[in-house]
């Protein structure tokens, strides 16, 4: 195992350095260990070491099981790596990724197609779950496998020692904001603390898919099904007043409300919230674990997103399973995936000390509070189930999503540009976009 | 003009030696670099050309575009922006850490055992590695007084200011740390240049009672002129195809203000999947990098006829 993984891991790094040094060309060679075995499965997760050993767990489970072995590659560059592999045609078997990805890597051709009727277990996948996973041509291309929805992280020791409630309205979490910007909350006499945590880098489309929440609350759409096709919806007068207020009072307005830095920070920078000097952070529920031990257990609480304009939507996500294009081995894949979506192996996937690699299951039989035994996640799963909205998988959304947060990023950064006009421009970039996947009707 | 009359003799001794028992050994001794190179480098490089031309779909059959991801990489303005801000950043990086690099090694060149260590540690900066560096420059760039270079303002009575999220700073400010980074690099190569300067036209020179400046102008630079070639030549090279510093340290933002060449490169071909466009624009920064250094060679060239 360790030999073959390590053979892997030089396989990508050469088809990388290949890539690196070449233009953007192909590695040749990365001929896949145990590709002729019939019992062995590759499968690549975009993880950290820490989710990763969630995953070995639930793997070493399965094999138990069932006797068929893994290969398991966690990937952190899992978009460029990926690449890389098509470029050879030869794809690992088993793959879980974002949801969000569905389109393009169909558009790609790098995935099977997915009959839920032969997936054991099926039936304890909600439609709806079912139905975020077919594609443009109406076929699935993905087994759901784990949900998520953003919540917002709050300290609570900070809400108490200042006499606070935690925000219900997007006007109250600017209070909360400036007060935990302007009034020590921590106590140590010096205006050193933040209102709020924002990723608002256009790096990998970050400003959108941490914007999406405030856009959809105010009631605007990026784009929107239109007959057989898309269009853009980006210059609608719900999104110019939701840009508009997210630009004067989140950027452009006071000093402190959001953290400094924050218009070129991305996830993996933005870590205020864990250094415990930001108050509030709009974000997905795997950082709860990461949370627990920094700033700690007692000091936070995760409450639902503040209500703007048009309620309370935010951006859910999650992972699904796929299955790499023209691997053959469709059984042992089925076996994998059934396994991964039965209770038990959700379960496994839900506990354990490091973190979580299924935040809400899609199997309705569990209840993610009730499995972990932490209120906390009920409120993740009532935003997923009651308010929550997922970037369309359908169409390839990966440009949609960088034009988008390239145009926010703008706006954002440039306090007196006009709002109008640069959404506008955007629409008309969005128009494009979905022109070239020949989507615009 | 020596030369035409040895030419024939050096031709002849040229195929007595490609021919000969002799030229097998070198040749044996390059093979394992020219095989890792052909591998690596000639072959990924012939690919991503090949690629260029095509709409990539690894799985559906790439389809044949001709030169349309070209024009449409060349005629995309964000390109264009990324462009202008490759050749500002490429050249403004190279010229400051030239000059940089040229102080530094006046400051360092001897003998004592205190430059060695001195050198060694200016020297760091380029045995890092290049995330780490932007990663630490992130954080002395921080926005609050926390940053390093905004507590260091602070005592001079001036505000902190956040350098890499004001699109009129966050250029510059890479700019500043690419300078950082590569300056030592450049003053090695001038101080072996400076090791070779005829002492004796020192001592001349301070005879006749000149001034620092005409001791440099006349003697020093002169005497380092091929060191300056190579560092120049290199810097062209680096210059055009910077990437790990902008990615770190701004990720081409804010506004696209530091997105550069291969930032948007990166961005075409693993953000957006279209490997075609990436392929494009990399071929272009290849014929771009090709036609600078045989530029910047020629006149080296011909300064050293001169």
């Amino acid at each position: 195992m360790g030999v073959r993984r390590r053979s892997h891991r030089l396989a990508a790094m050469i088809t990388v350095a290949g890539l690196a040094f070449g233009a953007a060309g192909c590695g040749s060679g990365s001929d896949s260990a145990g590709g002729d075995d019939p019992n062995t499965l590759e499968v690549w997760t975009r993880s950290n070491p820490d989710p990763a050993a969630t995953y070995e767990r639930v793997f070493a489970a399965f094999t138990e099981k069932t006797g068929i072995k893994i290969d398991y590659q966690p990937v952190i560059n899992f978009d460029q790596q990926l690449q890389s592999r098509a470029s050879t045609r030869d794809l690992p078997d088993v793959m879980i990724n974002d949801t969000a990805l569905m389109g393009s890597y169909q558009s790609q051709g790098l995935l099977e197609t997915i009959d839920p009727a032969a997936i054991e277990g099926h039936d304890q996948i909600t439609d709806k779950t079912w139905s975020s996973t077919v594609g443009i041509d109406g076929e699935h291309y993905g087994i759901p496998y784990s949900r998520q929805a953003q919540t917002l992280m709050i300290r609570k020791d900070w809400l108490r020692k200042l006499g606070l409630q935690a925000p219900t309205t997007w006007a109250e979490m600017i209070g909360v904001a400036k007060a935990f910007a302007d009034r020590d909350p921590d106590g140590d006499g010096k205006k050193d603390t933040y209102g709020m945590v924002v990723p608002g880098s256009a790096q990998n489309g970050y400003a959108a898919w941490w914007g999406a929440s405030f856009l959809w609350s105010g009631g605007a759409k990026i784009i929107e099904p239109d007959g057989k096709g898309y269009r853009p919806a980006m210059d609608s007068a719900a999104a110019v007043r939701t840009v508009t207020w997210m630009k004067d009072n989140l950027f452009c307005g006071d000093n402190g409300v959001i953290q400094p830095g924050a218009i070129t920070a991305v996830t993996g920078t933005a870590t205020n919230f864990q250094d415990g000097d930001a108050g509030m952070y709009l974000t997905g529920p795997y950082n709860i674990a990461t949370y627990d031990a920094t700033p700690g257990k007692d000091t936070f609480d995760v409450v639902p997103f503040p209500a703007g304009p048009a309620g309370s939507t935010v951006l859910a996500d999650g992972e699904n399973i796929y299955f790499g294009a023209r691997t053959g081995k469709t059984r042992q894949e089925q076996a994998l995936a059934a396994f991964l979506i039965s209770p038990e192996g959700q379960k496994l996937a839900m506990t354990g000390d490091n973190q979580p690699v299924v935040r809400i299951p899609v199997n309705s039989t569990l209840d993610a509070a009730q499995v972990r035994d932490d209120p906390r996640w009920s409120v993740v799963q009532k935003a997923y189930e009651d308010a929550s909205e997922q970037f369309p998988n359908a169409p390839d959304f990966a440009p949609i999503k960088q034009d988008t947060a390239d145009a926010l990023n703008a706006v954002f950064t440039y306090c007196g540009s006009d709002v109008g006009s640069s959404l506008k421009e955007l629409n008309d970039t969005l128009a494009g976009d979905l022109k070239d996947q020949d989507l615009l009707k | 003009m020596t030369a035409t009359t040895i030419a024939p003799r050096r031709r002849g001794a040229l195929t007595k030696r490609v021919f000969g028992k002799k030229a097998v050994l070198p040749w044996l001794f390059l093979a394992p670099g020219l095989l890792l190179a052909l591998v690596f480098k000639f072959l990924p490089m012939g690919k991503g050309i090949w690629l260029s031309f095509f709409d990539v779909r690894p799985f559906l059959g790439d389809q044949w575009v001709g030169l349309d991801n070209y024009t449409r990489v060349l005629t995309d303005h964000r390109f264009q922006d990324a462009v202008g801000h490759t050749l500002l950043l490429g050249i403004g990086q190279s010229l400051g850490a030239i000059v940089v690099g040229f102080f530094l090694a006046l400051l360092l060149e001897g003998q004592a055992r205190s430059l060695k260590i001195m050198r060694t540690a200016v020297f760091l900066p380029v045995v890092t590695a290049t995330a780490v560096v932007g990663e630490l420059w992130r954080l002395m760039y921080y926005p609050t007084s926390d940053g390093l270079v905004n507590s260091a303002l602070g005592f001079l009575g001036l505000g902190p200011t956040p350098f890499l999220d004001n699109p009129d700073t966050a250029l510059w400010a890479t700019m500043v740390m690419g300078i950082w980074m590569v300056a030592p690099y450049n003053m090695v190569i001038i101080l072996a240049g400076l090791a070779g300067v005829d002492r004796t036209l020192y001592e001349a020179a301070a005879m006749d009672g000149v001034s620092l400046w005409q001791r440099l102008r006349h003697v020093t630079l002169p005497a380092i002129r091929p060191a300056i070639g190579i560092v120049l030549t290199l810097a062209a090279i680096r210059g055009l195809r910077v990437f790990t510093e902008v990615y770190v340290l701004t990720g081409g933002g804010p506004a696209g203000s530091t997105e550069v060449w291969m930032t948007r490169a990166y961005t075409l071909g693993f953000t957006r999947n279209d490997i075609g466009g990436a392929s494009a624009a990399s071929v272009v920064l290849l014929a771009v990098t090709l036609l600078l250094t045989v530029t910047v060679n020629h006149f080296r060239k011909r300064g050293d006829v001169r």
